[in-house]
């Protein structure tokens, strides 16, 4: 039965609390220390109260990083641009090849079709660096190394599979009877695929390239092999921070947050949509 | 039959804080004899199952007591009330054979192996499952696990017996002999049972009486000729029955030793004054907007005097014929137990006793007379 | 208006025949009724039909033209399905539309066109809601609404009246007869239902295993089944069965009920000595007094009333169950010793060995002339 005592609902409250502190800390840790200069977010003990400077920001943006040794050159925009134009471009990718190889997948079993789709998967899992080294190799040989194009392509590894599985669970969620109905009321295949199955599978379709997207955003191996400097994401980009003179805490801190900015917006923004379409789609016609 | 086996006292149910959250069960009272089957009826949501689930002690009573042979169990944890439950979606514990999920309970009482089995082989045999005893629920049809889940119930001895819409997935081929056969075990034992169903006609061909609930109310508590002869509203007259009471509304105007009844599309019934009582009379005309309510078996084809109209369809069903004609911009229904042999569009007489009238008012839906008071 | 023929169908899948060489034809305008248990290849036949799912084998005709192998939405078919099959994102208006907007019709004669099928199915207050803001018989109309829209000479519809409740489908199953006849089309009807498809059938195809077992008029097949699982699937409550061995006597045919005999009537003289199944409507017995002729002993069980009737179940001496339907309102015993005679003459034979009719009765055969 549910009796709840006051007693029960206090310690609920507390356990709670600490899982929230336990989750959240590291993230308001980094916030902080991206205001802070290295000398106090090094002190000891460390402590929340602190001046809170713009400089690590500053260095970040306009590409100087001054150091008590030396001033150094860093192209971090430059990262945060690559970041951004090759997970878009690999997600549209993705969701371009995915998304009808998906509905064909959900709706037209064929012979060996479950095989190609679990190869598909099995790319995910692979140790990146197996596929990578030789694939090093053959982007050398087809001059495809250090391009924008070769890393979209090696970046649907990560993002085309996501896509793939997600969407087409979402597709054969959908009842085969209402696209029967849209296809008895006269209207061609292409049609119902167009006017049904992709608006009910909307919601599904927005989070799975959502994931890909962050996924994308995230990979750090690929570009670190087979990028130059300035084709890498931020992920990369990062590793200027830790300098023969140290490691620049406090820019890293920034750099993190500059670079979950755009991940976190899209998700916090996608979070409504993604709830609001899922509940519709638990309504059965 | 007058003993007592539980009462509820002005239960209330809320999900959420009391007072503000969904208010699902409203100041329910309601005695169970000894030896009684009670059916709660109602569609989904008006608060029947909530009702049982408190009885059984799977939800908590909001306010108000239940109290089972004169104890107050309303804060008993579910295991101490002695209370045998057949759940809707028949919730066999799926590691155990038929056998097993029929015995479980028993095995915990001092009932000797010989006894058990005795037990378990006479529920199956009653519940037509002797020959899937060794079988697991996952490998059985959706009827025989219900079936399976009602043997579970009815085989324990205890004080009260609960069943949550026990016969909805039964095969059609053997529900009306397991009505019989159910009825008949629950009777031969004395043991008091409340079902929960959404199903009128399940209601009424097993319950001594139904408690029809809408809206977490308790609507009418009466015996099922009660419930037809004498609804106490347009709710509970319109729910139990099937077909359906045929309901149209009617002006009340009374002239010259005549009580008219005025419908729409210019149809109109005229009764002799003399056939409603002055108190009847009186409570018609001072509302004067009434609804009129006819049971379909009340309605009957004459050659002499009465109401013409048209046949727009008849049905028949093998063993009844549904007629329907035209009726004050409506369809009035008739029941024949032969085979009709009227077509669509051919014209019939029909007449209406004031016998067979149940007279409501329009804005309440409360009753206000019913046929069988009438004549008096 | 079409006339549609199946020819040879069949349909496996997975290793399990679903269809076996199933032929059908419907005349222009009428109405067929498949019925049959789940599992009995109702619904594939219909999506056959509707051409959403392809036979391995045989022919559907539609207007006498060969369309097994045209497209769905070029079959000219409406088709209303068991779960509605809703458009969730569109409003109700968009979902009824649909039809009309394939055959490209002008945006004024669209409105037109589903406002009307709205008014006559009574949801035109409704036509703004999206299908999760319906009742559940509001979205059963507007399904039915969507399959009419197009006005379609083919109308398809698999069980409609499954998933709204007891009076909603009343109300329908007595609309229904009307509303096709204004559609003017040839309707197929599924239901699992035997009442909705005695009322709404002109003729009845009763499907099980993948095959159809039996073709009629709902006279046909109440009063006339070719077996005992028919008989057993049409009749609320079942028809009773009980094991008999007529012996010719004195006055003909005869068969033994707890030692009494119950003549049997002018029926063929060859079952005599045959192990069989006597089929017996609840309704062709009643309760009678201990002196009456031919009066068998039970014991009353149980009193279970059913829909305007009083269902009783009593057992013979011999443990032999027998349901007894009379109209409510009229005596009989509620508990209790009594005595009921069975009327041999309307009783069904069926052979105890493979549940087919035999020994046809005098009525039967009257039956059979009327049919004809």
């Amino acid at each position: 039965m549910e009796y709840t005592s006051p007693l029960e609902k206090t310690l609920r409250a507390i356990a709670l609390t600490l899982v929230v502190i336990f989750f959240m800390f590291p993230i308001l840790w980094i916030f902080l220390m991206s205001f802070q200069t290295n000398e106090t977010i090094l002190r000891v003990p460390p402590s929340v109260v602190f001046e809170p400077t713009l400089t690590n920001y500053q260095a970040l943006i306009t590409g100087k990083l001054e150091t008590s040794a030396a001033s150094l050159e860093i192209n971090f925009m430059r990262n945060l641009f690559n970041s951004v134009f090759l997970s878009v471009a690999s997600v549209a990718v993705a969701m371009l090849l995915g998304v009808p190889a998906a509905y064909a997948f959900a709706r037209h079993k064929f012979r060996g079709s479950e095989d190609i789709a679990f190869t598909l998967l099995s790319f995910r899992f692979a140790p990146p660096l197996l596929v990578l080294l030789p694939l090093a190799l053959y982007f050398q040989q087809i001059g495809l190394a250090d391009t924008y194009i070769g890393l979209i392509w090696v970046y649907q590894l990560i993002c085309l599979p996501l896509i793939l599985w997600i969407v087409r669970g979402y597709f054969e969620d959908i009842s085969p009877d209402i696209e029967y109905a849209y296809r008895i009321a006269g209207h061609s295949w292409f049609a119902t695929f167009r006017k049904i199955a992709l608006p009910l599978a909307g919601p599904g379709i927005a989070a799975a390239g959502l994931l890909a997207f962050i996924f994308a955003w995230n990979n750090f191996i690929f570009a670190l092999v087979l990028a130059s400097a300035d084709k890498q994401p931020v992920t990369v980009g990062a590793l200027a921070f830790i300098t023969a003179s140290g490691i620049q805490y406090g820019q890293i801190a920034a750099g993190i947050v500059l670079s979950i900015a755009p991940t976190l917006a899209l998700a916090l923004y996608a979070q409504k949509y993604l709830v609001e379409g899922l509940s519709l789609g638990a309504v059965k016609g | 039959m007058t003993e007592t086996a539980l009462s509820l006292r002005n239960v209330d149910k809320f999900y959420g804080p009391i007072g503000h959250g969904v208010h699902a069960v409203r100041d329910v009272s309601m005695d169970f004899a000894k030896g009684e089957i009670v059916a709660l009826l109602g569609s989904s949501g008006c608060g029947k199952t909530s009702t049982l689930r408190m009885i059984a002690g799977f939800e908590e009573v909001s306010r108000g007591s239940i109290m089972l042979a004169d104890r107050d169990i309303s804060r008993l944890a579910p295991a101490k009330r002695n209370v045998a439950m057949a759940f809707e979606g028949y919730s066999l514990y799926p590691p155990l054979t038929v056998r097993d999920n029929i015995s479980f309970a028993l095995k915990s009482t001092n009932l000797s192996a010989g006894d058990i089995a005795a037990r378990v082989s006479e529920i199956s045999d009653m519940l037509e499952i002797g020959d899937i005893l060794d079988r697991y629920p996952s490998s059985i049809s959706g009827g025989q696990q219900q079936r399976a889940s009602l043997g579970r119930a009815l085989v324990r001895d205890a004080d009260l017996h609960l069943l949550d819409e026990p016969m909805g997935q039964l095969e059609p081929q053997l529900r009306a002999l397991l009505r019989g056969r159910i009825k008949h075990f629950i009777k031969e034992r004395g043991l008091t049972a409340i079902l929960v169903t959404h199903d009128q006609t399940e209601a009424n061909a097993l319950a001594d009486r139904i408690a029809v609930m809408e809206d977490g109310v308790l609507q009418q508590f009466d015996s099922p000729e009660v419930l037809r002869d004498k609804p106490s509203n347009l709710f509970t007259g319109t729910f139990v029955g099937e077909p359906p009471m045929n309901v149209f509304e009617a002006e009340v105007s009374a002239e010259k030793g005549t009580i008219s009844l005025q419908f729409k599309n210019e149809m109109s019934l005229q009764y002799a004054a003399g056939s409603f009582s002055d108190e009847i009379c009186e409570a018609m005309l001072s509302r004067q907007h009434v609804m009129i309510g006819v049971r379909p078996y009340a309605v009957r084809r004459t050659d002499k005097k009465g109401i013409r109209t048209k046949v727009a369809v008849n049905q028949w069903l093998g063993d009844q014929s549904h007629i329907a004609a035209e009726f004050a911009g409506g369809m009035l229904v008739l029941v024949e137990h032969d085979r009709a042999e009227v077509k669509p569009g051919q014209e019939i007489k029909i007449d209406l006793e004031p016998s067979s009238l149940h007279i409501f008012d329009r804005a309440s839906g409360e009753a206000i007379a019913h046929g069988t008071e009438l004549a008096s | 208006m079409a006339s549609l023929e199946l020819k040879n169908i069949a349909k496996r899948y997975k290793g399990e025949t679903v269809l076996d060489d199933v032929s059908l034809s419907v005349a222009e305008g009428e109405t067929l009724v498949l019925f049959g248990p789940s599992g009995a290849g109702k619904t594939v036949l219909l999506r056959l039909v509707a051409g959403v799912i392809e036979p391995d084998q045989g022919q559907v005709l539609i207007g006498g033209e060969d369309m097994t192998d045209t497209e769905a939405e070029d079959r000219g078919i409406g088709m209303a399905f068991q779960n509605f099959a809703l458009f969730p994102h569109m409003s109700a208006f968009e979902n009824i539309a649909s039809p009309l907007e394939a055959q490209r019709a002008t945006p004024g004669a669209i409105r037109a066109g589903v406002e009307a099928v709205a008014r006559l199915l009574k949801i035109d207050h409704v036509l703004g809601h999206a299908p999760r803001e319906l009742s559940n018989g509001q979205k059963q109309r507007t399904a039915l609404a969507r399959a009419l829209a197009g006005a379609p000479p083919i109308l398809l519809l698999d069980d409609p009246l499954r998933n709204v409740d007891a009076k909603l489908r009343f109300e329908m199953r007595l609309e229904l007869p009307r509303l096709l006849a204004e559609q003017n089309a040839t309707v197929i009807y599924v239901t699992q239902d035997y009442k909705e498809a005695m009322a709404l059938g002109d003729r009845i195809a009763v499907m099980s295993n993948g095959r159809i077992e039996q073709i009629g008029t709902p006279a046909d097949i109440y009063l006339d089944p070719a077996n005992i699982d028919i008989a057993s699937l049409f009749g609320d409550p079942i028809i009773n069965l009980l094991e008999v061995t007529p012996a010719a006597g004195s006055k003909g045919l005869a068969a033994q009920i707890s030692g009494v005999p119950v003549r049997l009537g002018n029926r063929d003289p060859a079952i005599a000595g045959q192990e069989m199944v006597m089929g017996i409507r609840p309704e062709a017995i009643g309760f009678v007094s201990a002196k009456s002729k031919a009066a068998i002993p039970v014991d009353v069980e149980a009193e279970t009333p059913l829909n305007e009737k009083t269902v009783t179940l009593a057992k013979t001496a011999g443990g032999r169950e027998i349901l007894i339907s009379r109209p409510a309102g009229t005596p009989g015993p509620a508990s209790g010793k009594a005595y009921i005679s069975i009327d041999g003459e309307a009783a069904l034979l069926f052979a105890k060995s493979d549940g087919t009719r035999a020994g046809k009765g005098g009525q039967d055969l009257e039956t059979e002339g009327e049919a004809a």
